[in-house]
């Protein structure tokens, strides 16, 4: 009885086919990493992943149906060129290139930033082209750590520059100074690419691989760009101007731009 | 003694209809599980047999397919709306009034519409941050990347397109300001603008243009670039969480 399951076991970890030239000795106890999992360790695609789709599906669209039935999609008025919202806000996916435009020219904000960000996110792979840790989390416990730490310092520095720039406003001290390519776009531009590479430029003293490099600014890049949609939808109100979203003047809902 | 329902279930399965359709047996065996996965167009796109390690929760947590479901409920959705939306800026607002009140699950449509298109939108998103944070697209996958990154933005040009079909104060703004940024490009800035808008401001021209991107060229673009997306992940050997083995994984965090 026991040989037969042994045999079967076999059998199925490697079937014998008569075309084949070679042929299972013998199976013995070891501690290779791959003793009881069959030669890959897969499973078939059906019925597992087959079901894992199915209650995927079922889940995401049970969630949208429940959500739509407890809130209803916005509508306002009709359309009318004539009398203006207060505020008007982009969609929300783009309103955090609205809240840079508040603080620099928007050559820099809305053209230069979100093209060099999309190139940035294609060159990715070919800057990094090395393959190790591909298919784990963060690549290394190093690779953890340093996302984390860019993380906090986007979500610190971020918010505190756009405070800084609200309240003391260096394109309005500027103005009549100097002109306007300096004020408006060469020095917010240094600003805000000082502020993106300075964890990079940290980092490049402990020897970084192009992988840790590209986690830095990528992780500054996201964060800083949450940071910025957040600013714009939630603490934007009448006039674009700074305020706490529970605290909105003349009734003002951010929630309601969805 | 066969019990009848098996008898019954015989007679349909063997019978010359049913094999014309499906070319396989039952699946409750190695042979038809492969068979099930090669001649099923839908199932083809996966691999007969995939590896545990790239079915963890908390490997991929599923956004890129969450990403393609919604984008099928959206489809379906959408072609609902179809059938009572008129993109003439005398009537679309009407309609939207009409899907609210009168049309039978109008409002219930719309909604779906709406919110998984928001929910899309930051699957997406979230999609691509996983696949930077787990490394997925170092070679052999530069390519499948870039495919996302074109994929991530025609999400947003699809969402963007609608934002502006309701015809309301909040589509008709967002659409402004949003075209207003381009605008600033230099040189091509204010021609592109006046490509997208159909004129110098927001108007009927707008509305029929965004309509047509919305409801069939920037889909017709979506569909093939998914479709080129599975394939590359197929091609480029599954999902890059299967490629480490176990053991190399427990010596790495020993070593830190």
């Amino acid at each position: 009885m026991a040989a037969e399951i042994k045999d079967q076991k076999t059998e199925n970890i490697f079937p014998s086919a008569p075309t084949k030239t070679y042929q299972l000795m013998e199976l013995v106890r070891g501690t290779s990493p791959m003793a009881n999992k069959g030669p890959d360790n897969t499973v078939f695609s059906f019925p597992v992943v087959a079901l894992i789709e199915v209650l995927l599906l079922l889940g995401t669209t049970l969630l949208v149906f429940v959500f739509s039935l407890l809130r209803n999609a916005p509508l306002e008025d009709i359309a009318n060129p004539t009398v203006t919202t207060n505020p008007a806000k982009a969609p929300w996916y783009f309103v955090g290139l609205q809240e840079l435009l508040e603080h620099m020219h928007p050559l820099v904000a809305g053209v230069l930033i979100p093209s060099v960000l999309v190139l940035f996110l294609v060159v990715i792979p070919y800057l990094d082209n090395d393959r190790t840790g591909a298919g784990r989390w963060f690549t290394s416990q190093r690779g953890r750590r340093i996302t984390l730490l860019s993380a906090i310092y986007a979500v610190i520095v971020m918010p505190l520059l756009i405070v800084l720039d609200n309240t003391f406003n260096l394109r309005e001290m500027l103005r009549g100074v100097a002109p306007e390519l300096i004020s408006q776009i060469i020095l917010p531009g240094l600003i805000i690419t000082l502020a993106a590479w300075l964890p990079m430029l940290i980092l490049l003293r402990w020897k970084p691989t192009m992988r840790e490099v590209i986690l830095c600014l990528f992780t500054v890049m996201f964060v800083s760009a949450i940071v910025l949609t957040l600013s714009g939808f939630l603490f934007r109100g009448p006039g674009f101007k700074l305020y706490l979203p529970w605290a909105m003047p003349g009734g003002y809902n951010p929630l309601s731009g969805l | 003694m066969e019990s009848t329902f098996n008898r019954a279930t015989n007679f349909v399965t063997r019978s010359r209809v049913w094999r014309s359709f499906f070319r396989h047996g039952m699946p409750d065996n190695e042979m038809d599980r492969s068979l099930v996965m090669t001649t099923n167009i839908f199932f083809h796109l996966h691999p007969v047999k995939v590896n545990r390690r790239s079915l963890r929760v908390t490997y991929s947590f599923g956004l890129g397919i969450i990403s393609a479901i919604l984008f099928l409920t959206l489809t379906v959705t959408g072609v609902l709306l179809m059938f009572y939306y008129v993109p003439a800026t005398t009537l679309a607002y009407s309609t939207m009034k009409d899907l609210q009140t009168t049309i039978p699950l109008g409002q219930l449509a719309r909604n779906m519409h709406r919110w998984s298109a928001h929910l899309m939108v930051l699957a997406v998103i979230l999609h691509m941050v996983r696949v930077f944070y787990t490394g997925a697209y170092k070679p052999p996958r530069e390519f499948n990347w870039l495919v996302g990154v074109v994929l991530l933005l025609l999400t947003l040009g699809a969402s963007f397109t609608g934002y502006l079909l309701p015809w309301d104060q909040l589509s008709y703004w967002a659409i402004t300001v949003g075209t207003n940024i381009a605008s600033y490009a230099p040189v091509l800035g204010s021609t592109a603008r006046s490509i997208l808008l159909g004129g110098s401001e927001v108007g009927q021209n707008t509305l029929i243009r965004f309509y047509a991107l919305h409801v069939i060229i920037i889909p017709l673009g979506l569909i093939l670039l998914i479709s080129l997306h599975l394939w590359r992940v197929r091609k480029d050997g599954g999902l890059a969480g299967q490629e480490i083995p176990e053991e190399r994984l427990e010596i790495a965090s020993l070593k830190e």
